[in-house]
């Protein structure tokens, strides 16, 4: 990658002020309200070195989680969290293959995220109007509205809202609100070695990912795909695009991701109108009984 | 890669680790408050009906069921102020109206019962007391608003539940509707007629609750067919019970004379309330223990469960 013109203003690294529009220096990209912002996730790229993790929960000031050892992986995370907003989960997928090229190993990791749902659910269940989707069309939840009802929680398809028994409000991946607001790229993308995390400008990101997929098919990866972009697994039932997506080479489940979710939203319409039908078709029921032995 | 070029999935799930998140709520609290809020939503629309067809000679039952629709906007609201992680705030349940939320409809509804309820049981109990006056007809006006937000309080409950990813509320939003409201319209019917002297009309509210348990029942059915159309039946404990029992026993009652006949009748309203309460707090529990097992989320997600376009 090469470097911006304006990285040479910038010779000392103990900093007086912020640097004005940074994430163009460490993204490529000026960030500007009203445009879509979003992460694309390639998971071929991730290490499983946590530094997302760490970045996220260290800017957050978000409190230790989970701690102790699950057994079962390097993902003693286990789950996003209302205190855990990146998570790097870790897959043992056989075997290595001695024949497979040299960054096919026999782990794949991936770091999950909310994903900033194009017809959210977790805001479209919000009762209070505390989930708003901001200026850069990210989704996050205001802390001075929330009044702990827990409604998002289910509603959420990828199961990522969480309520903190901590101070009883819904928690999430902000996408670093108050970062864009300050023209920083978020934390997790910035932290990443790899650049297994990119952080962008949702059509850019989309277009960048389709390369990398048609790249990685040619070099032989033909598992490579694109889950959350318009059309792929992830973005259906009514949910629209996600805005943070991934790079998968192993099925949706590997990842503990739903294939086809859905838009709770939905299902509203067909259940009141089952419901009343009932409860009018019962009250008729009534009527009749009623008038009936009033009448003998 | 489009999704049909994916290759299946073979069942195999992350470590078991659950895919979704359970609703954080207190099942006894929103359990509670579900059954309250279809209890006293039917109780005021039957009690309207029975105004409006026997009049001031069924005034007894309608005092009752005045009376009885108002656990809703007292006890319930209660219940569903305290399962708030932050009650303090909870007056911001009315900072908007969101139609994606039936949460922020219901709260809407539940003002509104609240208001005409407490009006026309108000109107009720100075009408009581007042001899002559006209405050018997304004009730008989108030309890009209008040019905037909009664009968969505009765029903929008299932819509919230359905509105969610959980598998198991989401698996079959008509049948569950129909059931939360079927069951809101018998447990009010029994709970009117437990308190019922008149023996014609306790037998008229005992024939409508055997009417609203056998479409409970039914949809009951339905709901564990579809439960299993999509995958997620967990071939556990079948809840059908709940309404079968004391449908018998209503249904006993009505083919009995005299004592016998009302002895069985109570037993049976007091089940009929009793599997009320308890299927709505199972729906939340089995619902969450759904939510939890990723092997059902995961399978519930898959793309033969989407909605045809
Ligand atoms: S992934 Fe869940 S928490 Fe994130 S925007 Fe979508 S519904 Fe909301």
């Amino acid at each position: 990658m090469e470097m911006h013109p304006r990285v040479s203003d910038h010779a000392a690294s103990d900093l007086d002020r912020a640097i004005a529009d940074e994430a163009e220096l460490t993204a490529g990209i000026r960030i500007r309200p009203g445009r879509s912002y979003g992460f694309f996730t390639d998971t071929t790229l991730c290490i499983g070195c946590k530094a997302c993790e760490v970045a996220c929960k260290e800017w957050n000031n978000l409190p230790a989680d989970g701690i102790g050892l699950t057994g079962h992986s390097y993902d003693n995370t286990t789950a996003l969290s209302a205190d855990s907003w990146r998570h790097v989960m870790f897959i043992e997928a056989g075997v290595r293959d001695d024949l497979a090229q040299p960054f096919q190993s026999g782990w794949l990791m991936m770091s999950d995220v909310c994903k900033h749902c194009h017809n959210a659910p977790c805001l479209e269940a919000c009762p209070t109007g505390a989930l708003f989707r901001t200026e850069f069309d990210t989704v996050v939840v205001q802390q001075d509205i929330c009044n702990g009802c827990g409604y998002c929680v289910p509603a959420c398809p990828f199961g990522v809202v969480d309520i903190s028994l901590l101070d009883g409000k819904a928690h999430k991946c902000t996408l670093c609100y108050d970062r864009l607001k300050g023209g920083l790229e978020p934390a997790c993308a910035k932290a990443c070695p790899t650049d297994s995390i990119q952080f962008g400008e949702l059509d850019e990101l989309q277009e960048r990912a389709r390369r990398r997929e048609a790249d990685l098919h040619r070099r032989g990866v033909a598992g490579a795909y694109i889950y959350g972009a318009p059309g792929t697994p992830g973005a259906t039932g009514g949910l629209g695009h996600l805005s943070a997506f991934f790079l998968l080479t192993a099925t949706p489940e590997t990842y503990n991701l739903p294939r086809a979710p859905t838009r709770p939203a939905n299902r509203i319409a067909p259940s009141l109108a089952a419901g009343i039908a009932t409860v009018f078709g019962l009250a008729v029921a009534a009527l009749s009984l009623f008038t009936r032995s009033a009448e003998r | 890669m489009s999704m049909n070029e994916q290759p299946a999935w073979d069942g195999r799930t992350y470590y078991n680790e659950p895919q979704l998140r359970a609703a954080p709520f207190n099942n006894a609290l929103v359990g509670g408050y579900i059954f309250l809020a279809g209890l006293s939503g039917a109780a005021q629309l039957l009690t309207t009906v029975m105004d409006a067809t026997r009049g001031p000679g069924a005034a007894s039952t309608t005092r009752r069921g005045r009376y009885l629709a108002m656990l809703a906007p007292t006890v319930g609201a209660l219940c569903l102020i305290l399962d708030l992680h932050t009650p303090q705030r909870f007056y911001n349940m009315l900072r908007l109206i969101k139609p994606t939320s039936p949460m922020s409809l219901g709260s809407w509804v539940l003002v509104g019962f609240g208001v005409t309820s407490t009006a026309t049981a108000v109107l009720q109990f100075a009408a009581d007391r007042l001899r002559g006056s006209r405050l018997r007809g304004v009730a008989r006006i108030t309890q009209v608003p008040a019905a037909l937000a009664g009968a969505f309080m009765s029903t929008y409950t299932a819509s919230l539940l359905s509105a969610t990813s959980t598998p198991l509320w989401a698996a079959a939003p008509k049948s569950l509707a129909v059931r939360f409201a079927s069951s809101a319209v018998a447990s009010a019917a029994a709970a009117l007629g437990l308190g019922e002297r008149n023996d014609r009309r306790r037998r008229d509210l005992d024939n409508l609750a055997v009417a609203a348990l056998a479409v409970e029942l039914a949809a009951t059915l339905a709901s564990e067919h579809a439960e299993r159309q999509v995958g997620i039946d967990d071939g556990g404990k079948q809840s059908a019970g709940r309404a079968a029992v004391p449908l018998v026993l209503l249904l006993t009652s009505l083919l009995l004379p005299g004592f016998l006949g009302r002895a069985v009748s109570t037993l049976g309203s007091v089940a009929a309330l009793g599997g009320g309460l308890a299927m709505r707090v199972d729906t939340l529990t089995e619902g969450d223990t759904s939510a939890r097992q990723s092997h059902r989320s995961l399978r519930f997600a898959q793309p033969d469960n989407l909605p045809r376009a």
